[in-house]
């Protein structure tokens, strides 16, 4: 049983790492919380069911659809709602939840509240000793590893990270700098709404398309966050782990419920000690 | 400027209130409103907006041939729907609203149980008559409005373990799997009991929370204690699809059972065939008749959702309404509720529907409609039997 536990919390972290990644990304640069965080997640799950159903593309296709997607509509957002927020935490917060609601409504309308078929492009598992090691979450783990590598990298080794970065710290003596915030920001929101849209994109042939899918994945985003410290790309990858193991080693022993009361646990006592989260900056 | 009282002035404001008058007595029907209350979002869905389509099919059927023939007066039904979102403090406000402002008196729903408790005082202080599909045991207990629609766990589990027994001797240890809320602590309990009670060693009894789509962690202590079969009871179809998925890539070889609210679909597309082949469960209607087709028709000018027996039975419980309605012959609550309790044996649309209950409840209030059971051959529901009602 041990062993399976590592395998389901090893692929569960994948996720929330990557889920997480996007909603740090985004404050850490912009300073807004995005609560539609979860609602881009669902626009990528979307793409891949439009991609395959009506445009009959293959799901390996439409997996970086939905990214650029997710992305383009981050680009939309940030343009026309965000951008008079930055700063601002609580109206960000505000008009980032009105935006969350009115995607689901609107995902809501259009294909009705019922799951979504989604092709599954792998099915069945791989068995090594007993363990079981399922082919689509295997799948999904490696992807999204790769895309924290990937995000990583942008960030410590291009003049674009360099300059994101550089806003992460004082916009002012950025601009100082010669980087113009205003650029930045865009970039910035895209990259962590098309991450957020590969996540969904991953998790829809796992879980299925629905409404309300970005829910979960948002409080979960959230838990690991605020463990990891809001901004801090680092804490956002270990406190991913902390949490998918806590979750899966208490259900394995007790069951979900307690593991959330665990976990919920564990965050107020990471924040009584270390407000800031384990590496964050207050 | 004084406003000033001449003939003119008098003349003209008779004049407008005649006219006032009269177009409210030219409107030519008295409107009943009738209440729907169930998730009309989220898990559950499919089965809330069974609800709200089973009851308008019927509405509109009673308005084609000419409204509802109470007494002397002609009534135009008009349904009004809210969502609960399967939440008790949702129900709350839903069920203010429509004994309020809506000025309801009949409400079909709502599903979860945690929302009829949470209402069901309301609801009996002012004498509203609730249709419930809510499972729990306590729903029936001590009162004299709330009726529910279809049969229940309490109704069929001893049938529907006794089935696995004879068609399936080979199976002996079971787990079983519920939501942690009302409706499954109630459901589980029942079925643990009509398992152990069958000869069946029940080897593990596991809750999850409805918002979870991940069970991988609570499969892996299933599958420790090694179940022959896995009883998926009052589990949300599209959820249950997603634990057969999970539970098969994680080895499991053995049985699934789904004596608890069915949605073949629904499973089949969480699950995938092949995982789904074999799946056994219970349903108050046969799939693909003549009926379910054409109400499904009916459904589908409605709803984006699919066509389960949830519409069947609501349609089948608002015509015994609207029936009983017209034979009291008036709206009071208590002489709907004679007539409804008069109104039997009752031709629904796939069968006879009486009253029983009395026994386990105090209260012949209970639905009893014939239980289909259906098993998931090749990606479609396939009828094998029926389960035989307490």
């Amino acid at each position: 049983m041990f062993q399976q536990f590592l395998v389901v919390a090893g692929l569960s972290s994948a996720t929330y790492m990557l889920t997480a990644l996007g909603f740090t990304l985004i404050f850490g640069i912009m300073r807004v919380v995005n609560f539609a965080h979860g609602e881009f997640l669902l626009i990528g799950a979307y793409t891949v069911f439009v991609a395959q159903h009506v445009l009959g593309l293959d799901y390996m296709i439409a997996l970086p659809l939905a990214a650029l997607v997710a992305g383009g509509f981050g680009i939309l957002a940030e343009r026309l709602l965000f951008r008079r927020f930055t700063g601002d935490e609580i109206g960000g917060m505000i008009v980032a939840l009105a935006l969350a609601i009115t995607i689901k409504g609107a995902v809501t309308v259009i294909w009705g509240v019922d799951s979504q078929p989604i092709d599954r492009p792998f099915s069945g598992s791989f068995e090594i000793a007993g363990v079981f090691i399922p082919r689509d979450q295997l799948f999904a783990a490696v992807v999204a590893l790769v895309m924290v590598v990937v995000t990583w990298w942008l960030l410590n080794h291009t003049r674009l990270g360099l300059a994101m970065r550089a806003v992460a710290q004082s916009p002012e003596v950025a601009r100082l700098q010669g980087i113009a915030p205003w650029k930045t920001y865009p970039v910035a929101f895209a990259i962590g709404c098309a991450l957020a849209g590969l996540a969904g994109a991953l998790a829809a042939p796992i879980y299925g398309a629905e409404p309300n899918m970005g829910d979960a994945a948002l409080m979960k985003a959230f838990i690991v966050v605020v463990l990891g410290g809001l901004g801090s790309i680092p804490g956002a990858l270990i406190a991913a782990v902390l949490l998918a193991s806590i979750e899966a080693g208490i259900s394995i022993l007790f069951n979900a419920t307690i593991a959330a009361l665990v976990s919920f646990l564990a965050v107020i006592v990471v924040l009584l000690v270390k407000p800031a989260g384990i590496m964050g900056r207050s | 400027m004084a406003f000033i009282i001449n003939r003119r002035t008098t003349l003209a404001a008779l004049t407008a209130s005649a006219l006032a008058f009269s177009a409210g007595l030219s409107y030519a029907q008295d409107v009943l409103k009738i209440g729907a209350l169930g998730p009309l979002t989220g898990a559950g869905a499919a089965w809330g907006l069974g609800i709200d389509g089973g009851v308008k099919i019927a509405a509109a059927e009673v308005n084609a041939r000419g409204g509802l023939k109470v007494g002397d007066t002609t009534y135009t039904l008009e349904v009004v729907s809210y969502d609960d979102q399967y939440k008790a403090a949702e129900a709350v406000t839903a069920i203010n609203r429509l004994m309020g402002p809506d000025d309801v008196r009949f409400v079909f729903g709502p599903i979860g149980s945690a929302s009829l408790l949470a209402i069901k005082p309301l609801t009996e202080r002012e004498g509203v008559l609730l249709f419930t599909g809510a499972w729990a045991a306590d729903v029936l207990k001590d009162s004299g409005y709330i009726f529910r629609v279809g049969p229940t766990t309490q109704e069929f589990a001893p049938s529907t373990v006794a089935w696995l027994k004879e068609t399936k001797p080979e199976l002996k240890r079971v787990a079983t799997i519920a939501a942690n809320d009302e409706t499954g602590w109630n459901s589980q309990k029942i079925q643990v009991a009509a398992y152990t009670a069958g000869g069946f060693e029940v080897v593990s009894t596991e809750f999850f929370e409805r918002s979870q789509n991940d069970f991988r962690a609570m499969l892996t202590k299933i599958l420790a204690q090694n179940p022959d079969t896995i009883e998926l009871d009052t589990v949300p179809p599209r959820t249950a699809g997603l634990m057969i998925r999970q539970a098969r890539e994680l080895g499991y070889q053995g049985a699934f059972t789904k004596f608890g609210g069915y949605d073949v679909e629904e499973i089949v597309k969480a699950a995938g065939a092949e995982y789904a082949e074999g799946v056994v469960g219970t349903t108050m209607a046969a799939p693909a008749t003549e009926t379910w087709n054409r109400l499904g028709e009916e459904f589908g000018k409605l709803h984006k959702a699919e066509m389960n027996d949830y519409v069947v039975m609501y349609y089948d419980a608002a015509n015994l309404l609207f029936s009983s309605i017209e034979k009291a012959g008036m709206l009071d609550s208590d002489a709907v509720v004679a007539a409804l309790e008069a109104n039997a044996p009752f031709d629904g649309s796939v069968g006879t529907l009486t009253w029983g209950g009395g026994e386990a409840y105090g209260v012949d209030h209970q639905i009893y409609r014939s239980v289909v059971m259906v098993e998931i051959q090749g990606g479609k529901g396939v009828v094998i039997g029926e389960a035989k009602l307490n």
